[in-house]
């Protein structure tokens, strides 16, 4: 019987090991509900702010606030999520034991990256149907719900793939998690701005919205493979001299 | 070498850019449709020239950075960030002069305009992680200067990929030649007084990464000799009562 490509193989691995990491944190988000439970109250929370500010806005005006109150709400709530993402592992000092063991680097990434994913899928479950019922010039989400879900899934991809890459730097630095907002939004801007984009051509009716999503399918790509090929190195550093360096930074304070 | 090729680059530069302004003002002929808010253009180009070539270069040292543990990629990032945000925010304040006086607008969220200011903020994000991360937060902004440098060809071609008011590039390639003629000066002046100002604080950088080495040497040394002595200490006083057990038991 003739054996696979070495390549297939490392390729059917890395996507097992990705899928028993994921799995496995979104068991434990199971139990206690943690990260949802809160992103979900702030998405509704923001949700409802956002509602009590714009719900007087006129015919003409709504198609251009929801697109905008969409995508913030998003950005907010990511950032709330990711700081949260590597917290069990920072909490319970795991993170050292899951890069020691037999795991492609690549699979934590791609794991943690799917998880906050869903999360962000999750609250905009939430925020969709809200958007919707508040606001008339929403309906097109409710009219084409598969071009809605492509959009809002290549949004928030586009914020998870990035995200993730500096939640998890931020979590090995022993940083200050007020770091990744200012990390966090001018990187997601553009992201952000493609999205809000595709979001008010769909609104329009706009016959140009399968191609801003195809920019944003390629910015996904190009961010996924950017963040992938820098996991590593931002996650576990071989910059030993900068380390140094801190180090006597911190023995003095 | 190391300390003359800046002050031979600042004394270019010093020497140069009062030409630059007289060539601007005096020499070369006003343009028809724009009139003297045109001048600007002489300070607005080669300042977007230098940010964009800074962000690349911060870009591809904090690359080298994260691969190779090179502590001059780091000072190289680190020096070229900041030549970005100062160049950046010349260009941010000359762009809207220009567009308010040609446009009617200062700020018309062009894509060239937003793809800038973006630029401009990842490096701005870039310099508060250095200066305020907590250790290991170098990895990190290495990780921010590579996704500014990707910005930079985006920033290139905004212009074409998406429908601007912003001039077309090939706009500096169409220039009469008595406006190259006083472009040049202008840009080598600028690039001259940059390049000077980041040789400077790389030899700065590397010094206070040597110094900051050299301290953790001596702290371990120090350390560890204090650790030694302790242990002598203890083997001392084990020593004391280990003798005056022994005469007890004698009595």
């Amino acid at each position: 019987m003739p054996q696979p490509p070495a390549a297939t193989t490392s390729l059917r691995s890395l996507a097992r090991q990705t899928w028993l990491l994921a799995r496995n944190d979104l068991r434990q988000e199971m139990r206690d509900f943690e990260l949802v439970a809160t992103a979900g109250f702030f998405t509704l929370v923001v949700l409802v702010m956002f509602g009590l500010s714009f719900s007087t806005l006129g015919r003409y005006a709504q198609p251009m606030a929801v697109p905008g109150i969409l995508w913030l709400a998003v950005a907010f709530v990511g950032s709330l999520t990711l700081t949260r993402i590597f917290d069990r592992e920072r909490e319970a000092d795991t993170l050292r034991a899951l890069l020691a063991a037999p795991v492609h680097r690549l699979a934590i990434y791609l794991a943690k990256a799917g998880v906050t994913l869903a999360v962000l899928l999750g609250c905009c479950a939430i925020l969709v149907p809200g958007l919707v019922l508040m606001f008339d010039a929403a309906a097109p989400f409710a009219e084409r719900p598969l071009a809605t879900f492509s959009l809002v899934f290549l949004g928030c991809a586009a914020y998870a793939t990035i995200g993730t890459l500096f939640a998890a730097g931020l979590s090995t630095s022993g940083g200050k998690n007020v770091l990744l907002s200012v990390i966090l939004y001018p990187l997601t801007s553009p992201a952000l701005m493609f999205a809000l984009v595709s979001t008010r051509t769909l609104l329009d009716g706009h016959p140009g919205f399968e191609g801003y999503l195809s920019q944003l399918v390629a910015l996904d790509i190009l961010q996924l493979v950017v963040s992938a090929w820098l996991f590593e190195s931002v996650l576990v550093g071989t910059a030993g001299g900068s380390s140094r360096r801190k180090r006597s930074a911190g023995r003095r304070t | 070498m190391g300390r003359t090729l800046p002050l031979v680059l600042f004394a270019f530069g010093a020497g140069t850019f009062p030409y630059c302004v007289q060539r601007v003002f005096f020499s070369t002929p006003m343009e028809r449709q724009m009139g003297t808010v045109q001048k600007i253009f002489y300070f607005h180009v080669p300042l977007a020239w230098i940010m964009m070539l800074m962000g690349v270069v911060c870009g591809i040292a904090a690359a080298i950075q994260l691969r190779r543990q090179s502590s001059r990629a780091e000072a190289t990032a680190i020096a070229a960030a900041e030549i970005v945000l100062v160049a950046g925010l010349g260009v941010l304040i000359t762009g809207p002069i220009w567009g308010h006086a040609t446009w009617g607008k200062a700020w018309t969220w062009d894509a060239r305009q937003v793809s800038t200011g973006l630029l401009w903020l990842i490096f701005a994000a870039y310099v508060l992680v250095r200066h305020y991360g907590a250790a290991g937060s170098e990895r990190l902004a290495a990780a921010l200067a590579i996704f500014g440098a990707i910005d930079v060809p985006i920033i290139y071609y905004a212009v074409k990929i998406w429908k601007t008011t912003h001039p077309d590039n090939n706009v500096v390639g169409t220039l009469p030649p008595e406006m190259w003629a006083t472009l040049w000066p202008c840009l080598a002046a600028l690039l001259a007084m940059s390049l000077g100002l980041m040789l400077t604080r790389i030899r700065q950088e590397v010094a206070e990464i040597s110094l900051d080495e050299g301290w953790v040497r001596i702290d371990d040394v120090v350390r560890s000799m204090t650790a030694k002595d302790d242990g002598k200490d203890a083997d001392k006083d084990d020593g004391k009562d280990a003798d005056k057990d022994a005469s007890k038991d004698e009595e």
